[in-house]
């Protein structure tokens, strides 16, 4: 048998103390004495990274400065633009989200047809209340025509141009809409007034009127479809010496805020007055 | 001549920041109006005789804009028109002063005469009422947007009559 000779056993010594190293160092056994034996290493390594990366600093920082700045400016102009891009797009959801609930409420009520329109003026006295819109004579939309957000009861169309239409409010002080209590068998009118205050008027001393009573159009008259949406009762005023009652009204839209509006294109107006009887001569 | 065709784009967007702007600016339920402002600033200039030409185009374009009776707007701003001269007349060392005099008779008056023509038209307004709560708060309105419509004519009759320096 050939013995073996002492330089293979030795290297075989040396491959399984390797090996053993190897495995032993794997299974974590050798953490605390490479442990013990590197931190020394390392925190002398990461001193001298950072003297150097001080010394290196001191002489490129000029050049990086003058990047900076530029980069600075770049990223000042993409987030000025960006921020320009944000509020077009939360200009642009908060129109998606009137125009969502304009939508909603046509699907609610799929008898009426419909026109969205945008506000894009109001009246310039300050007398009367009315607003503009972008959509005219071309567009479909006549005199007389009810006007209505998701909300309830706007007004009506007072005059159209090809392009654009004057929509008076009920808040106007010429304006009058009649209305019923939802929830009592009552008929009265509301009125605007020059403050924009609704007051409702000409119901009954037999009502009982409530506050937080929600008023709706009655259809009488044919200047309005019926069981719209106008208000809620906030404030009686009843007196017991006059014929009818008085109480003042929160509208359920808020004239101030409204960017569009919905036109009911299918409501035929009445023109009651040649019912209406007249003195005879 | 340059003077009379140059009412027409001024007033025109005038008119436009009224209606889209200026009158959704609301302070109680008063509201500024920028021709009444552009009328008085120009019609106490030295120069501005045309201004009667500035209250008629301006009030024929409100009155195509608004529900007031038509061409009924032109009239306050004639009168407008009127005063800011007879004060340019006496007051023309001192225009701003005749302008804030001009701007404070003129609103009254145009207040009155369209609360007046409202209420012919069948609706009760309250003149008390509408006085208190609209023409105050339109005066303050008024004498809040002057100086800056001031200073705008200005610079548009600076540009139309460059030898004009004087203001």
């Amino acid at each position: 048998m050939k013995s073996v000779s002492p330089q293979t056993l030795r290297s075989a010594v040396v491959v399984f103390l390797v090996v053993g190293i190897l495995f032993l160092a794997l299974g974590g056994f050798l953490r605390p004495v490479l442990g013990a034996v590197m931190d020394p290493f390392v925190g002398a390594q990461r001193w001298i990274s950072e003297r150097f990366m001080e010394v290196y600093d001191f002489f490129t920082l000029p050049r990086d400065v003058a990047d900076l700045l530029q980069k600075n400016s770049e990223l000042t102009d993409e987030v000025s633009s960006l921020q320009s891009q944000v509020i077009q797009l939360q200009e642009q959801l908060r129109e998606a989200d009137v125009l969502y609930s304009l939508l909603d409420f046509a699907r609610s009520r799929p008898q009426d047809k419909y026109i969205a329109s945008a506000v894009i003026g109001r009246d310039p006295s300050p007398f009367l209340h009315y607003i503009i819109i972008d959509h005219g004579s071309d567009d479909g939309i006549q005199h007389g025509m009810p006007v209505v957000t998701q909300q309830g009861l706007v007004g009506k169309v007072d005059a159209v141009t090809a392009s654009a239409a004057s929509v008076q409010l009920i808040s106007d002080p010429g304006s009058v809409v009649n209305v019923r209590l939802q929830n009592q068998i009552a008929d009265a009118q509301i009125s605007g007034s020059v403050t924009g205050e609704v007051t409702l008027e000409m119901l009954s001393q037999n009502s009982e009127i409530i506050p937080g009573e929600i008023l709706l159009t009655s259809g009488l008259g044919g200047n309005y479809p019926g069981d719209v949406i106008v208000g809620q009762i906030v404030e009686t005023n009843t007196t017991e010496n006059e014929l009818f009652q008085t109480a003042l009204v929160q509208p359920v839209v808020d004239f101030s805020a409204l960017r569009a509006v919905l036109v009911i294109t299918n409501f035929n107006t009445i023109n009651i007055n040649s019912l209406v009887p007249t003195a005879a001569p | 001549m340059l003077t009379n065709f140059i009412a027409i784009p001024v007033m025109l967007v005038l008119t436009i920041l009224q209606i889209t702007a200026v009158s959704r600016i609301v302070l109680f339920n008063g509201r500024a109006d920028l021709v009444l402002l552009a009328v008085a600033a120009w019609g106490v200039r030295e120069r501005g005789k045309n201004v009667f030409l500035w209250a008629f185009i301006g009030g024929l374009l409100i009155s195509f804009t608004s529900a007031m009776p038509l061409l009924t707007p032109i009239i306050p701003y004639m009168i407008v028109a009127l005063i800011a001269r007879i004060f340019q007349d006496r007051l023309w060392q001192a225009p701003i002063l005749s302008l804030i005099i001009v701007v404070f008779a003129g609103t009254l008056f145009q207040h009155i005469f369209s609360i007046a023509l409202i209420q012919l038209n069948g609706v009760n307004l309250g003149f008390l009422q509408s006085i208190q709560s609209v023409t105050m708060p339109s005066l303050l309105l008024n004498f809040f947007f002057l100086f800056p419509v001031y200073v705008l004519i200005s610079d548009i009759g600076k540009w139309v009559f460059p030898e004009e320096n004087y203001e």
